[in-house]
């Protein structure tokens, strides 16, 4: 099992392989990074406010003298997980409906794509603003204010996909041999559109970050003294015109984060060629 | 520049003493510079919204204040030491703080010629009675037991008891002075420096000096445009990249970015605004004095002075009266961090241990980082705050007073009575730690109607004492407020009341470009 | 041949903009009762926040009457909906103007901005997701990769910041906040608008240019592509006669998607440049409980993403002699 992984890492193209070290070390830092922090999460251990590097500090002091690397190392993980666990919710979702909204016809499809665009048109951080205000805000609310906002976006371009592939030439074939509904969209379909489906979850997943720290711009988020990645930019935002490392970090990690993701999805194997 | 920050900054906050706020006044005014006409300017306000106003009636933000007092005259107005002085009014007197005489200034008119009448002041001041005009000011105007017109330049005002502040009062800008009968307010006809050419709610308003104003010389500037930029960081660059000539409330951690510009000034007032801790006395365990001890020792005052305000603040001591007030008692000893003792307050509350949610939110500017301070160190003395931010779109309504734990934000008012009342008296509607004192409340009744100076201060004194000992809110630190202007632009000073010169500061300034 | 198919083509396009005629009203319909709901859910209401902290109960009571807030929630629903259906979208319960004024001095400022946007992004993204989709795995790919990938990377307010502070504060070029006013000449606009148009290009140009580069890709690994090549058929020709027809579904679904979010999803934009515009102006709806105002505003937006998913079905039908069908 590991072999075979490790096996399908070493074909990877050069940039794969960097999206994937990327992707691993956020990972790792998501799952220790609390467990490395030097400092407690809101600790107000440095005297001055937006300091550089220093031995004891070595991402330096963030907009209130705390230690930025260790806010960095416990924020990570409420990105990664949110965005991961946001955009996996999303995409299956989004996917499942699409394929039953291709395969079903337009007694199904109709219905559903009212639906999504009802849900789509309503504009996502005005959506999240209502509900933070209605409901407070929390972690379960965040995941499914993400997830529900990207849901729509993964079925339009699924369902376009689909419809597309529904007509095409090896579908109508499988269809004449009396194949069912269920399996001519799991096994006919599906294959076909999982490229443009991972690298949509790729772009899905940096929207799901970037959105979070919309949020976080917005005053909605993860509860301090814990951040977010996002959050962390958005609170040390001041310290922008002094180039300060508080702002910088952060940044970094969401552009790494992003990056490293999508890297990695453009280099795994595409689906399996035509018929 | 750096010297006159701290000049300025050691000259008011530390003195403070006995001395108002304005009565010191940046080199930069000093320096001779004589006022001009011609000129004119941008600000930037805090919000703009479809809720902004030309009624001063319903104003509810800094940028309705400073709409209103462009626009508008007073019967008095307030100056830097917080003495209120006639304006419209020529003279305002009383024998027994109750029956109040008010002489009209001839020669007035509104923006439409029409000359100011002593029926214009009563429908001004009888409006805010009516609830239909949605007053802000409805429950202080409920003392207006009776304004009648005395002939046509004469005004009585009957209060239902005496009031030896009234002046004051009068000088908010919810009593700015209308034209008799006005109903619609898409554009303003009022007595003030400046008339409206352009209202666009949540846009723009933009003015132009009033040729006819009725104080000599002034106003200065030929227009004024008054916008709103909510976001903070955008505010100051667009002040540094000359958009704007004046903003409103620039964050203390922007003011280095802005004292390193060349062409750019910081105005610092000092105000008896604060963001305070709320532990309500109905409800437990934050009812518990230990408990309250506890809180007060627990706060981390130079901190939050130098982390949060990075020294733009002043430090509190658990009741509202700023060192600089003339009302201010200095024998009352300083609260400060004291882990042990808030230790031992803790464990004689029975309280270690406990996990204790403290709500706070960006409508109480400062509340996040200070419930996270109050957090870091109640885990270091076996007290387990969880910090609950709360989006500031409704905050006061469902979530202010509503938890044991809180955080309110007040802002400062112009008399000590008026804050004492809305904020402290028992049966007050925003007594926010719910605290009951007879003995305050008998005091704060007494000062109301006591004219003689000595004795107001002893009374306020007494009282400072008890809101420090006894009430459910803690004050760490009164916020100093930061304006920041184009240097070209001159006769800025401070004014504790608000930013913008107590969002005055429309006749006073002058352009020298 | 050719005729037949283009008369076949905008036979199904007529149909289908009559079909998705009354399917928008359904959707309007829905959005307009879900935003109903919703809002419901907040705590407070117009009267309320329009009053303040400071309100007596008799001030809330008397300003609940005349905005007509006492009035149960399905009875103000039904009179909201039976208005908007005359064409009265009823009056602001806040500014104390008709929502109509309230929404026209808005809404061109919205318009211009996401047409403006859309003029530099939609071509710039197509020819970049083209360009590197025709370029697999070289140079120029890898190049237009690593561009759209960092520029999909930085938060939008970071992107709007920095531009700021480089092109506002520090080289004084472009104005930091977005003042436009009914007397501006047209290059005053222009120059006041850079900004938000550059930070929302940023933002949508990337996420197109990628899925027109996924979307070319995915059909250039397939037959009938690679017989063209094979055939010798120029790869220009190839993109335009051969791939596009089939790439050009899940491309303008895409960008009609991120065309859409050029006006709700401004509201980052609009706050930083102080830009008034629409999404500003729900989120004002949104804290001052302005109903009217806010439904208004949701209707627009959903009108406008309808309209957008509309052009981008019809484009695909009669780019794609195969969906004529559906």
């Amino acid at each position: 099992m590991i072999a075979v992984s490790l096996q399908k890492a070493k074909a990877l193209p050069l940039s794969g392989k960097i999206g994937l070290m990327l992707v691993i070390f956020w990972l790792a830092i998501a799952l220790f990074g609390p467990m490395l922090a030097p400092y407690p999460v809101g600790a107000f251990v440095a005297y001055d406010v937006f300091d550089g590097y220093s031995a004891a500090h070595w991402l330096g002091s963030d907009y209130l003298g705390r230690d930025v690397l260790s806010r960095l190392l416990s924020g990570a993980r409420y990105t990664v997980g949110l965005a991961a666990a946001a955009a996996m919710l999303a995409s299956a979702t989004g996917t499942a409906l699409a394929l039953t909204a291709a395969v079903g016809g337009p007694r199904v499809d109709e219905p559903l794509s009212r639906f999504m665009d009802m849900l789509i048109s309503i504009p996502s951080k005005i959506f999240s603003l209502v509900l933070v205000a209605a409901f407070g805000s929390s972690l379960p609310l965040l995941l499914l204010i993400a997830a529900i906002t990207y849901v729509p976006g993964n079925y339009r371009i699924a369902r376009a996909l689909a419809v597309n592939l529904v007509q095409m030439d090896y579908v109508q074939v499988a269809k004449a041999r009396g194949e069912g509904r269920f399996h001519i969209a799991i096994a006919e379909v599906l294959p076909n559109m999982i490229h443009p489906l991972l690298a949509d979850f790729g772009l899905r997943f940096v929207f799901i970050v970037l959105l979070l720290s919309g949020l976080s711009f917005l005053g909605l988020g993860v509860q301090p003294p814990d951040a977010d990645l996002g959050s962390l930019v958005r609170e040390n935002i001041s310290g922008l015109g002094e180039g300060a490392l508080a702002i910088l970090a952060p940044a970094v990690a969401i552009a790494t984060l992003t990056v490293g993701v999508n890297l990695l999805i453009d280099a795994l194997p595409g689906r399996g060629k035509g018929r | 520049m750096d010297e006159f920050a701290s000049l300025s900054r050691r000259g008011l906050i530390g003195a403070g003493l006995g001395l108002g706020a304005g009565l010191l006044l940046p080199d930069s005014v000093l320096a001779a510079s004589k006022p001009r006409r011609g000129g004119h300017i941008r600000v930037a306000s805090l919000s703009s919204s479809t809720a902004d106003t030309l009624d001063p009636a319903k104003g509810a933000l800094s940028t309705d204040y400073v709409r209103h007092y462009m626009v508008y005259s007073g019967l008095t107005q307030m100056g830097g030491d917080l003495i209120a002085r006639p304006a419209l009014a020529e003279r305002i007197v009383s024998d027994d703080q109750t029956v109040w005489h008010v002489r009209l200034r001839k020669g007035v008119t509104f923006h439409d010629g029409a000359s100011l009448t002593a029926q214009d002041v009563v429908w001004s001041l009888l409006r805010h009675k009516d609830p239909a005009v949605g007053s802000k000011l409805a429950t202080i105007a409920e003392q207006f037991a009776e304004v009648k017109a005395a002939g046509k330049q004469d005004v009585v005002i009957r209060l239902t008891g005496p009031n030896a502040d009234l002046p004051a009062i009068l000088a908010q800008s919810h009593f700015l002075i209308l034209r008799a009968g006005t109903r619609d307010f898409r554009t303003a006809n009022g007595t003030g420096p400046y008339m409206v050419t352009q209202f666009r709610p949540g846009v723009r308003t933009l003015v132009r000096r009033n040729p006819n104003y009725w104080k000599p010389g002034k106003a200065w500037l030929d227009e004024i445009e008054l916008i709103g930029i909510p976001d903070e960081v955008s505010r100051v660059n667009a002040l540094l990249s000359g958009d704007v000539q004046l903003v409103i409330a620039v964050n203390p951690r922007s003011a280095k970015r802005v004292m390193a510009s060349r062409g750019h000034g910081l105005l610092e007032t000092p105000s008896s605004l604060y963001t305070n801790l709320i532990m309500r006395q109905d409800q437990l365990p934050t009812g518990n004095p230990h408990f309250v001890a506890a809180m007060k020792y627990l706060t981390d005052r130079p901190l939050i002075k130098r982390a949060l305000y990075r020294g733009y603040a002043t430090i509190a001591n658990d009741q509202p009266i700023p060192p600089f007030h003339p009302y201010y008692r200095a024998d009352l000893p300083q609260t400060s961090l004291d882990l042990d003792k808030a230790r031992w307050h803790l464990q004689r509350a029975g309280l270690t241990g406990v996990r204790l949610p403290v709500y706070a939110s960006p409508a109480a500017d400062g509340s996040v980082d200070m419930a996270s301070i109050l957090q870091e160190y109640g885990s270091r003395v076996g007290l387990n705050l969880a910090v609950n931010r709360v989006p500031a779109d409704g905050y006061w309504s469902t979530h202010w007073m509503k938890h044991p734990l809180g955080f309110g934000n007040t802002n400062p008012r112009p008399t000590a009575d008026l804050l004492f009342s809305l904020f402290y008296k028992s049966d007050a509607a925003w007594n926010e730690s719910g605290w009951k004192n007879p003995r305050f409340d008998r005091l704060l009744l007494e000062a109301r109607g006591e004219a003689d100076q000595g004795r107001r201060k002893q009374l306020y004194g007494e009282m400072q004492g008890l809101v420090r000992a006894h009430c459910g809110v803690g004050i760490p630190v009164f916020i100093s407020l930061i304006d920041g202007y184009d240097r070209r632009l001159k006769g800025l000073r401070p004014v504790s009341l608000g930013g913008l010169m107590g969002y005055q500061f429309a006749e006073h300034v002058w352009w020298e470009g | 041949m050719a005729g037949a198919a283009t008369f076949s083509g905008m036979k199904a396009a007529l149909i289908l903009i009559g079909k998705r005629f009354a399917s928008s009203l359904l959707t309007l319909l829905l959005v307009s009762m879900t935003i109903f709901v919703i809002a419901q859910l907040l705590p407070g209401d117009a009267a309320q926040e329009a009053l303040g902290q400071s309100a007596t109960a008799e001030q809330v009571a008397a300003l609940r009457h005349e905005m007509g807030l006492d009035r149960p929630a399905p009875v103000r629903y039904a009179s909201w909906l039976s208005g908007m259906v005359s064409g009265d979208p009823g009056q602001s319960l806040v500014a104390n103007m008709p929502v109509a004024e309230v929404i026209s001095s808005r809404l061109p400022n919205s318009l211009l901005l996401a047409a403006l946007t859309a003029l530099i992004a939609v071509p710039a993204a197509l020819a970049i997701g083209i360009g590197s989709a025709m370029n697999r795995g070289g140079r120029i790919d890898r190049a237009l990769n690593i561009t759209t990938l960092s520029m999909v990377a930085v938060p939008e307010f970071l992107v709007a910041t920095i531009a700021v502070l480089l092109f506002s504060v520090e080289l004084r070029w472009l104005p930091s906040i977005a003042l436009v006013s009914d007397e501006m000449s047209w290059g005053e606009y222009l120059r006041g608008v850079a900004m938000p148009i550059l930070t929302l290009s940023v933002v949508v140009i990337a996420q197109m240019a990628r899925m027109t580069r996924a979307a070319v890709i995915d059909q250039m690994d397939r037959p009938y592509v690679e017989m063209a090549v094979l055939k010798g058929v120029a790869p220009v020709q190839v993109v335009l006669k051969h791939i596009m027809p089939n790439a050009i579904a899940p491309i303008v679904n895409a960008m009609a998607l991120s065309l859409s979010y050029l006006l709700g999803g401004a509201v980052i934009v609009e706050t930083i440049f102080n830009y008034p515009g629409l999404a500003s102006l729900m989120v004002n709806a949104v804290t001052s409980r302005d109903m009217p105002l806010l439904q208004a505003c949701a209707m627009i937006f959903c009108a406008a993403y309808l309209i957008l998913m509309l052009i981008a079905d019809v484009t695909a039908i009669l780019a794609n002699p195969r969906l004529r069908a559906q």
